[in-house]
């Protein structure tokens, strides 16, 4: 066992540390604050070359591996880019633009995937309903198939990147009497007839990611544009969850690294008392925890994608545990950062409030953490 | 990066496993006695057997830490929690003095006799009103060739049963550790104290009171306190693998016991109330052994960071030592509770994990100072 990265990922690492200070963390506040969309950034990123890392350069991507992939991630945390952003990046590119080119057919990888790399076009997956989160069996929207096409009907709900996206994967039940065996998912293009987006939801965090609902009338999309088989859409959904459990968790580390540094700069500066408060052991405590907290969660993250990176099947009970410790360990330690700031942490100007925010939804997106519960306490029974 | 381990870090662990069979039940229960002689003879017993297996040499060769003595010691903690802490006190703690900092006599000396588990060895370090700083109070006075050491030490694992202890001291201002007989002029041992926890090791006072050591038994003296802040992080390597150790047994039994009792006409792993508990508590023993491997890591390949993730790992794997085995005795009921169970003996030891060594608040300053850049 060994714990090391190698030069190439640590040099990636700074290089994108680097990029992203400048171009991209000084516009977050901004646009968290106001609640919009930075597509500058977001085709900048597209530009860098981090939105297709890990796709082969054939189809524009930058042939990376998955722990370079997850490193890039991190990288985006560390420099202080707001959850918004780096949610939207992870719905685009891991839960949209991964699912067609894992599960699509070559027409459909060279028709999307250059131009989901590039940032031209944005993507969104739709797999959560207002009655659906959880239990994603039971989800209700239908596609039915009529002659060479499939006509869409239902609502999807909580969707990152919904008003804006080009393209969208989208889970339905072809077999609408069958469970998780039912489920197939689609591509459906922006401006398709019956496809449309609801209003921008004003979330507490990840601000300047845009969330709504998805709304299928009558949609009409032709039947090429089914990804994979019909009824594979559960086993389709359930890969994403490697990525769910490693990239689109790291800017949540990443983040965590970037809030210490505030503190300590803080608790360097910020004097009572007559003394900085850093030399205070409650400070310490505090800046310790928030340390802890970060060392443990990196080796969760890094193994699910180094695991992925040998070509190993998604163990199950590890990507869980990863999931359960960053989202329900991690509110604490961000707690702490905004405690350690005083009044100062609850105003926006400091960082701290928007991270306390953003992380927020670690345990509730992407499977909450009860979820993860269920999947690790099933896994214990049957062992 | 390579999350798994390697056969030879897997071979060493399963053999250790191999070694406790159904017969070696009784043979631990005599080791948790409080009869000196048995306490004494059952560590020699089974050091000896674990010697064949490589384990004893573990961290005295290169006197590195690695993630196979990690994980292979974090067997040992969960088979038997006393056995072990006694054992790796007299082996990485008092063996690895002497590999690290001991001249070639010295190592010809005592060496041999720590890897094949012939030799009970035990270190006082910590004082009554020493602080952190490392000021100690045990002082030599050279005479000579020879030294005179006189100083009193709290509470010394192994103390009653060993055969050598290093004590820590300063000469002239300058640490030094005197290698003292366990049965030797001027050296008074306290009487075994009553502990809540590890009721199997044999934990004293000790005073020296003008005890003469000779300059051949003593390591240093030294440039400055490093040797000392290593004994501290390797005794902190320690009481962490002994965290795991309490929490992998604790989830096991809990585990176990949820999966066979029944309530309602089903197990009661069924319940959310019980199944998500032991997520929880599974959640918090695999976080803890990665960190745990990593800080481990860190330290062997000589990462600038590996003091501080020593004590992160220190921290995280004793706090969530005591919330694990406090959560199984929750799931198990009465039974977990009664004495002698490993939930509630786990419970009592994952107190003592987080007072001794560097306990959790002082390790928590150290952090704090080392984010700070203070440290």
């Amino acid at each position: 066992m060994e714990f090391s990265f190698t030069p190439e990922q640590r040099m990636f690492k700074e290089q994108v540390i680097r990029f992203a200070r400048k171009e991209i963390a000084p516009r977050s506040p901004d646009h968290d604050l106001r609640g919009e969309f930075d597509f500058q950034s977001f085709r900048k990123l597209g530009e860098f070359g981090i939105l297709g890392l890990h796709f082969p350069e054939a189809l524009g991507g930058g042939g990376a591996d998955v722990v370079t992939t997850v490193l890039a991630g991190e990288a985006l945390g560390e420099a202080g880019v707001d959850g918004g952003l780096t949610l939207a990046y992870g719905a685009h590119t891991f839960l949209c633009a991964d699912t067609i080119f894992c599960h699509g057919t070559e027409a459909q990888r060279e028709r999307f995937i250059p131009k989901l790399a590039s940032g031209e076009w944005i993507g969104c997956m739709g797999m959560t309903e207002p009655g659906a989160g959880s239990d994603v069996a039971s989800i209700t929207t239908r596609a039915e198939k009529r002659g060479e096409r499939y006509v869409l009907n239902g609502n999807k709900m909580f969707i990152t990147n919904g008003p804006m996206a080009d393209v969208a994967v989208v889970y339905a039940k072809t077999e609408k009497d069958l469970k998780h065996a039912g489920m197939s998912a689609f591509i459906v293009e922006k401006g398709t007839p019956g496809f449309s987006a609801g209003r921008n939801l004003i979330k507490m965090g990840v601000r300047s990611s845009h969330t709504s609902e998805l709304i299928f009338e009558d949609c009409e999309i032709p039947a090429e544009n089914l990804i994979g088989q019909e009824g594979a859409g559960f086993f389709m959904a359930m890969q994403t969850v490697e990525w769910d459990r490693s990239a689109l968790l790291a800017p949540f580390i990443g983040g965590m690294t970037y809030i210490l540094k505030k503190c300590v700069d803080y608790s360097r500066q910020r004097v009572q008392f007559g003394r900085p408060i850093g030399e205070f052991q409650a400070i310490k405590h505090k800046l310790a925890d928030i340390k802890i907290f970060i060392e443990a969660a990196r080796s969760l993250c890094y193994r699910i994608a180094w695991c992925k990176d040998q070509g190993r099947p998604l163990n199950h009970l590890e990507a869980a545990v990863a999931k359960l410790f960053l989202g329900d360990w991690s509110l604490a330690p961000a707690n702490d950062a905004v405690v350690l700031f005083g009044g100062y942490g609850y105003c926006h100007e400091y960082e701290v409030e928007r991270y306390f925010r953003d992380s927020r939804l670690a345990p509730i997106g992407g499977g909450t953490s009860e979820i993860q519960k269920r999947i690790i306490s099933k896994l214990l029974q049957w062992a | 990066m390579n999350f798994d381990f390697s056969e030879k870090e897997l071979s060493l662990a399963a053999k250790v496993k191999d070694l406790f069979g159904p017969d070696s039940r009784d043979f631990l229960v005599r080791g948790e006695s409080r009869d000196l002689q048995q306490t004494r003879d059952s560590l020699l017993q089974w050091m000896k057997l674990l010697a064949q297996t490589g384990y004893l040499d573990l961290g005295l060769l290169e006197g590195k830490n690695s993630v196979a003595l990690v994980a292979t010691r974090e067997n040992l903690a969960a088979l038997a929690p006393s056995l072990f802490l006694a054992l790796e006190v007299s082996t990485r703690l008092f063996g690895r003095l002497v590999a690290v900092y001991g001249t070639s006599d010295q190592k010809a000396a005592f060496l041999p006799a720590v890897q094949d588990g012939q030799l009970i060895g035990a270190v006082g370090l910590s004082e009554t009103g020493m602080n952190i700083e490392s000021s100690l109070a045990t002082l030599a006075v050279p005479t000579g060739h020879d030294f005179l050491v006189s100083g009193s030490k709290g509470h010394v694992v192994n103390a009653p049963v060993a055969d050598w202890v290093a004590v820590a001291g300063k000469t002239n201002d300058r640490l030094a550790f005197f290698l003292v007989k366990g049965e030797s002029e001027g050296l008074s041992i306290g009487p075994r104290l009553s502990t809540p926890g590890y009721e199997g090791v044999a934990i004293s006072p000790l005073s020296l009171q003008n005890g003469p050591v000779s300059s051949g038994m003593c390591l240093g003296p030294f440039e400055d306190d490093e040797p000392l802040r290593k004994a501290r992080s390797w005794q902190d390597d320690i009481l962490a693998a002994a965290g795991l150790g309490l929490m992998r047994r604790a989830l096991d039994c809990a585990s176990e016991y949820a999966r066979g009792h029944k309530s309602g006409g089903k197990p009661i792993i069924a319940y959310q109330e019980i199944a998500f508990k032991l997520a929880e508590m599974l959640t918090l023993l695999q976080t803890a052994q990665l960190l745990a491997y990593r800080a481990a890591w860190m330290a062997e390949t000589g990462d600038p960071e590996a003091e501080l993730l020593g004590h992160c790992a220190k921290v995280f794997c004793t706090e969530s030592a005591e919330r694990v085995t406090s959560a199984s005795m929750q799931v198990l009921g009465q039974h977990g509770y009664l004495r002698g169970h490993p939930a509630e003996e786990g419970f009592r030891n994952a107190k003592y994990l987080q007072i001794a060594g560097t306990s959790t608040e002082i390790s928590r300053v150290k952090i704090g100072d080392g984010v700070l850049g203070r440290s």
